[in-house]
């Protein structure tokens, strides 16, 4: 139907142009606070030495040296040796790799079956919703370690199993939020105006819902990836993870034991890592969740 | 309210039934492996075969199900194939311990946690709060092993004032009992204090700038009423859904501590039933957990409805 | 009893600092009542706080005083301050909801001023509470004082607040849009309450609003803000009847007037400046239609007889009206195509919804309970081709129920719908494609009503994807051609929703919803979230295309100003049943049902005569 365009009224000036004083503008771009700048830094420092560690560290992580054995800290073996004469730091960074890999793909798998369980709990709802949710309140009935305890029982233990059962242990939680985040949404107006097109319903979750519910998802995700190293860490000491002569932080830990009071740097070492890894991580996402935020807030702003 | 108590009991079974499923049915994915997980790969045929017979296992699972499901109902718990002796004095004794743990510790955590958290919220943004913040911050961040090897290095390494590891019941005399209880319960404080103590002053946080913590304050109310009568119940309902949640983790949290002090409660129990592929004791185990658990957040849902009115009293008035 | 002198407050915000008032002065003399009038952003509430001393941390004080009683507020300790709150001057917030502790019962909410102010004890304070919950009209005090604030309505719970503030019998009362978030008949109620409260205590009432008509039904005096100044103060009467003020003019020519129909509202052009860099001059000049080279000197507040104004050019504009548009404005209507029958046609509809679906026992066996709300109830209506019907109602009536039902967007229980001659009930929504196009919906909420991350021109551009209604390569001259209708720049093509203001929002929401170029449109509450100035741009809006596009709308709304302006047809909804329809003068002028009737005669009106209260 041809839309003509309307002659300007016959008054001086047209009092339906509500439009002629300036926009309001974007907020200037923030700077980045304290904590994201220091999340990143620490983060980014870590990722990247454990990416380069196989050129970066001063001494092979797997050779066995008995005259080195319970070195403390030095100039050459900045954080001592092992029972085995191993280099710790070597060891140290290597271990980076297995903490951020399990850390990651654990995460990756969790989101992979959590996200779409969640979306379509909170979107569908009725008994698509109640069967989900209680799935996943089954899975959590049990404590995470002890989930993933039973699932790596019945099978010999390496890495990669580890990791399939810590994403499968934090499956729950991640649908949850997805769900969380899936019902809020889908009271929104718009929602109702893109059914009010007609639009299929794999439209509207994808191309609606989806793109406004990735930026708290993936916050959260990156706390999750602190979770995963920790429970796969947990599951490494305890002999259910990786194996001997891997370098996991877990394992060096529970390696480390027996000589806590010879040796306790073969301990500490592994240890402060890991707090400063999931330390950068939770700086990180907390930062992201601040910026994110108040985009949120002044969207849904007073009237 | 009584609709409410009835529905979540339901569930519960439900949930409990729906988990000893899972318990048994992972357990029971291969039943070959289990054979010769337990006598070995090299083990010749027959003896697996014997094994496989004698465990029950080339029956069809659901049967194998309904067996020790019913077993466990009337209260046979099966045997351990480490130990050879029946499962249910072993839980029991090894639950005793646990709780004594977890009982001192949720307490401690509790108060401390609780405590810190409105503490912090009420001097939000001052030095005190930013105090209480870094530091639970750092808490999270440490894994419980670590705690557990910094609290041996310190206190018993170092200091020589706690045993590293060990148990002793309380016949053999308080001060020693309590001794070999302070470490691991340190560890499990340490270790949890900071995830309660940030929810509660956030939810404070929250509370305080609620249009009913601003209308007390404009009918003049003096602060110290304004905090503790109006602030506060609102503030520790969540507190208690938040706490309850926490048990769990605290019930996760023993596998790995228990593991370190050598302390023989619930959580050793099910490391070694793992290392030592003693699948009945494991189910078991980890059924009792899932029960005790869901008991737990179930006393808390029910503590929630109690205090708060909206659920207590639904009905309309006006 | 409060006077205000000179006051200054500004905000430090992560954007800056915000001279929220600037240079203030009121006057409330005691035992009578004075509005404080302005729309979202002037400042009103900031004024209320003040009072009270409980602005934020973030506020600072840089100049004025604040007389209470002769004492100045400024100069006194916290301690001094917080004793005068609660029981010397009562404060009473908008939302009465979130102002309720959810955990304590009201009597103790009510009565604890009495407890801390004049040391009663916790029984007799609630005793007290009673009484006054009695004296504020409520029925059945003793249950309701025992009672938590979930159970009761919003007019019960205004009512106990009022109740709680009066409790030490304070001398003044300081209230913040109180019956903004009421139904209009229980507003009403709870403004006869107020006026009778007043004269019985002899209590200075200090009454914020943005609501025209309730101003002059309980106001002596009048203060109108604008951007964080006073513009006008007078008479109530004399400053609604004869404004001098533009801004006056201009807010008192936007208001729909009952019984005045069909001429354009006049809008406020632009937006409030902004108030971190508050402009010296004017700060209304640039919205101005009066305004003159003198206008960017500082404007300060003078006396013109007994009013007080902010111009310099009061004198001069003293009687000059807002100018108002030609009614030849409007290009020839597009005459509806003679198409037989109406655009929709409604039989029998039916929509019931179950709350509360719960558990109960009788002796031992479960039993299911719920509670049945009928919110359409058995309704049959039709809308002629590019007619108005307006559909009014409170909260609750079914209103909007009954305007998505038709649209299906919720399922109705019973009855038939027709859409442009295509039966539309009955069909599985896949088989409904060719109604959504030919029927649209506006929304009421512009901040949930646009999908955040889609840009504007991939928001308009998707209906016309969808139903293929332009080859691909013509459909950005297709949105100009929506964003020209209206009547926004091509350039906010590239905008995102966060960027614009709430009016702009809503003509987005439109232009949306006539992207299909459909032949009905429900429009459901499209301004109630809109200040005035900007409601009657929206509404001429509606108008406009209406007569250019020949597009029939149900308007739905709870203001029946607005509705009998812009409807040819109105009707009356209440408890989800249809109790009146008819022509728009005939059901504003001679309304036949008795809940037609109560509804226009609670309605607070700016024009015609004065209020006479209501004797129970």
């Amino acid at each position: 139907m041809p839309v003509s365009i309307p002659k300007s009224g016959s008054v001086a000036m047209s009092v339906d142009q509500t439009t002629d004083a300036p926009v309001i503008e974007r907020p200037p771009r923030r700077p980045m606070s304290l904590q994201l700048k220091m999340g990143l830094v620490i983060t980014g420092s870590i990722v990247l030495l454990g990416l380069l560690a196989p050129w970066i560290s001063p001494h092979p992580w797997d050779t066995i040296s008995m005259r080195t054995r319970f070195v403390p800290p030095n100039a050459t073996y900045w954080f001592g040796t092992d029972e085995y004469g191993r280099d710790v730091l070597s060891r140290l960074l290597m271990g980076t790799r297995l903490s951020l890999t399990m850390g990651v793909s654990a995460t990756l798998v969790s989101l992979a079956v959590g996200v779409p369980m969640g979306l379509a709990a909170g979107y569908f709802r009725g008994w698509i919703d109640e069967a989900l949710m209680r799935l996943a309140d089954v899975l959590m009935a049990v404590p995470p370690i002890m989930l993933g305890l039973l699932v790596l029982a019945v099978t010999p233990p390496a890495l990669w199993k580890t990791a399939l059962a810590v994403g499968f242990v934090y499956i729950p939680p991640i649908a949850r939020l997805a769900r969380s985040v899936t019902l809020t949404l889908a009271n929104e107006e718009f929602i109702q105006a893109a059914k009010a097109r007609a639009e299929s319903n794999s439209y509207i979750l994808f191309r609606e819902i989806l793109p406004n519910a990735w930026p708290p998802l993936i916050v959260e995700a990156s706390l999750r990836v602190t979770y995963a190293i920790l429970l796969g860490s947990a599951l490494s000491f305890l002999g259910l993870g990786a194996q001997p002569p891997s370098s996991d932080w877990g394992l060096m830990i529970s390696e480390a034991r027996s000589f806590i009071d010879r040796a306790p740097w073969i301990a500490l070492a592994p240890g402060f890592a890991m707090c400063l890894l999931v330390i950068g991580i939770n700086l990180l996402g907390d930062g992201a969740r601040e910026r994110l935020d108040p985009r949120l807030k002044s969207r849904m702003g007073k009237r | 309210m009584t609709g409410y108590i009835a529905r979540r009991l339901l569930f519960v079974v439900l949930v409990l039934v729906a988990v000893s499923m899972l318990v048994f049915g992972i357990t029971a994915l291969l039943p070959a492996n289990v054979a010769y997980l337990i006598l070995g790969p090299f083990a010749p045929p027959e003896q697996v075969r014997a094994l496989e017979l004698k465990l029950g296992l080339t029956d069809p699972i659901w049967q194998q199900y309904v067996r020790w499901a019913g077993g466990f109902l009337s209260g046979n718990l099966g045997e351990s194939t480490l130990m050879n002796r029946p499962i249910g004095p072993l839980l029991m004794e090894a639950i005793g311990r646990s709780m004594m743990l977890t009982g001192a510790s949720f307490v401690l955590i509790a108060v401390i946690g609780v405590g810190l958290g409105i503490a912090a919220a009420l001097r939000h943004g001052r030095p005190l709060d930013h105090g209480i913040s870094v530091g639970t911050y750092l808490g999270i961040a440490v894994p419980e092993f670590f705690w557990a090897i910094i609290v041996i290095i310190v206190f018993a390494a170092w200091l020589g004032w706690l045993p590293a590891s060990g148990y002793e019941p309380l016949s053999a005399g308080f001060t020693v009992w309590a001794k070999h209880l302070i470490a691991p319960t340190m560890t499990l404080v340490f270790g949890h204090l900071a995830h309660v103590s940030r929810l509660t002053r956030s939810s404070m946080i929250e509370v305080l700038q609620s249009p009913y913590v601003t209308a007390a304050r404009a009918k003049g109310l003096p602060e110290r009423v304004v905090i503790m009568h109006h602030a506060l119940r609102n503030a520790l309902l969540p507190t208690i859904t938040v706490l309850a949640l926490d048990f769990g983790r605290l019930m996760g949290g023993i596998v790995v501590v228990e593991t370190i002090f050598a302390y023989p409660g619930l959580g050793r129990l099910i490391v070694f039933s793992i290392q030592n592929r003693d699948l009945p004791t494991l189910q078991a185990a980890i059924l009792v957990v899932a029960a005790v658990y869901a008991l737990a957040s179930l006393l808390a849902d029910l503590l929630y409805a109690r205090l708060n009115p909206k659920i207590r009293f639904g009905r309309n008035v006006g | 009893m409060l006077l205000i002198d000179d006051l200054t407050v500004r905000y430090r915000t992560p954007g800056g600092e915000i001279e929220a008032l600037s240079s203030i002065s009121l006057k409330a003399r005691k035992g009578s009542t004075l509005a404080l009038v302005g729309e979202s952003g002037s400042g009103k509430s900031t004024v209320a706080l003040a009072a009270m001393g409980l602005l934020p941390q973030e506020a600072t004080i840089p100049s004025g005083r604040i007389l209470f009683d002769g004492q100045d507020i400024m100069i006194m300790n916290a301690e001094e301050r917080r004793r005068l709150r609660g029981s010397r001057i009562g404060l009473i917030f908008q939302d009465p909801f979130s102002v309720l502790n959810p955990s304590l019962r009201i009597g103790d909410q009510v009565g604890e001023g009495l407890v801390h102010h004049r040391g009663f004890s916790t029984r007799r304070a609630f005793a007290r509470a009673i009484e006054l919950l009695d004296e504020v009209g409520i029925v059945k005090p003793e249950a309701v004082a025992k009672a938590y604030p979930h159970e009761l309505s919003g007019g019960m719970r205004q009512r106990a607040l009022i109740a709680g503030a009066l409790a030490s019998e304070p001398d003044l009362l300081i209230l913040d849009e109180p019956t903004t978030a009421l139904d209009v008949t229980i507003e009403a109620q709870i403004l006869d309450l107020l006026e009778q409260l007043r004269r019985q205590r002899g209590l200075t009432m200090v009454f914020i609003s943005h609501n025209l008509g309730v101003v002059r039904r309980i106001a002596d005096e009048v203060a109108v803000l604008y951007a964080g100044q006073i513009v006008e103060q007078g008479r109530t009467e004399d400053v609604l009847q004869r404004p001098i003020h533009p801004y006056a003019k201009g807010l008192l020519a936007a208001i729909p007037r009952l019984g005045e129909k069909k001429g354009r509202l006049a809008a406020i052009p632009g937006r409030l400046p902004d108030l971190r860099n508050p402009p010296s001059g004017c700060r209304f000049a640039k919205r101005c239609p009066f305004a003159t080279p003198d206008s960017d000197k500082p404007q300060i507040l003078r006396e013109l007889g007994d009013r007080q104004v902010r111009c310099t050019n009061a004198e001069a504009l003293r009687d000059t009206p807002w100018p108002r548009l030609s009614e030849g404005e409007q290009s020839a209507a597009i005459a509806p195509s003679p198409h037989a029958g109406p655009v929709v046609a409604v039989e029998n509809l039916t929509k019931t919804f179950a709350l509360h679906s719960g558990l109960a026992f009788k002796g031992w066996r479960p039993v299911a309970t719920s509670t049945q709300i009928r919110a359409v109830d058995d309704i049959s209506i039709e809308v002629a081709a590019g007619e108005v019907l307006g559909l009014v109602g409170e909260s609750g009536s079914g209103k909007t129920t009954l305007g998505r039902s038709i649209l299906r967007l919720v399922e109705p229980d019973s009855g038939t719908i027709r859409i442009a001659g295509e039966m539309v009930s009955g069909k599985p929504q896949r088989a409904l494609e060719a109604m959504r196009r030919t029927a649209q919906i506006v929304f009421q909420n512009p901040d949930s009503s646009l999908n955040p991350r889609k840009t504007i021109g991939e928001l308009l551009a998707r209906p016309i994807e969808r139903f293929g209604l332009a080859p691909s390569g013509e459909i950005p001259a297709r949105v100009r051609q929506l964003l020209d209708l209206v009547r926004l720049p091509a350039h906010y093509v590239d905008r995102y929703a966060h960027q614009m203001s709430g009016g702009e929002k809503q003509r987005i929401g439109i232009a949306r919803a006539l992207a299909t170029e459909p032949r009905f449109i429900v429009c459901d509450e499209p301004v109630s979230a809109l200040d005035v100035s900007v409601q009657a741009a929206i509404v001429n809006l509606l108008a406009d295309l209406r007569d250019r596009l020949g597009v029939g709308y149900l308007f739905i709304s709870h203001d029946i100003s607005v509705v009998a302006h812009l409807a040819d047809r109105v009707a009356v909804m209440h408890n989800g049943k249809m109790v009146e329809i008819g022509p728009a003068d005939e059901v504003m002028n001679a309304p036949k049902h008795p809940y037609t009737i109560k509804l226009l005669s609670v309605v607070p009106r700016v024009d015609g005569p004065a209020y006479q209260a209501n004797h129970k």
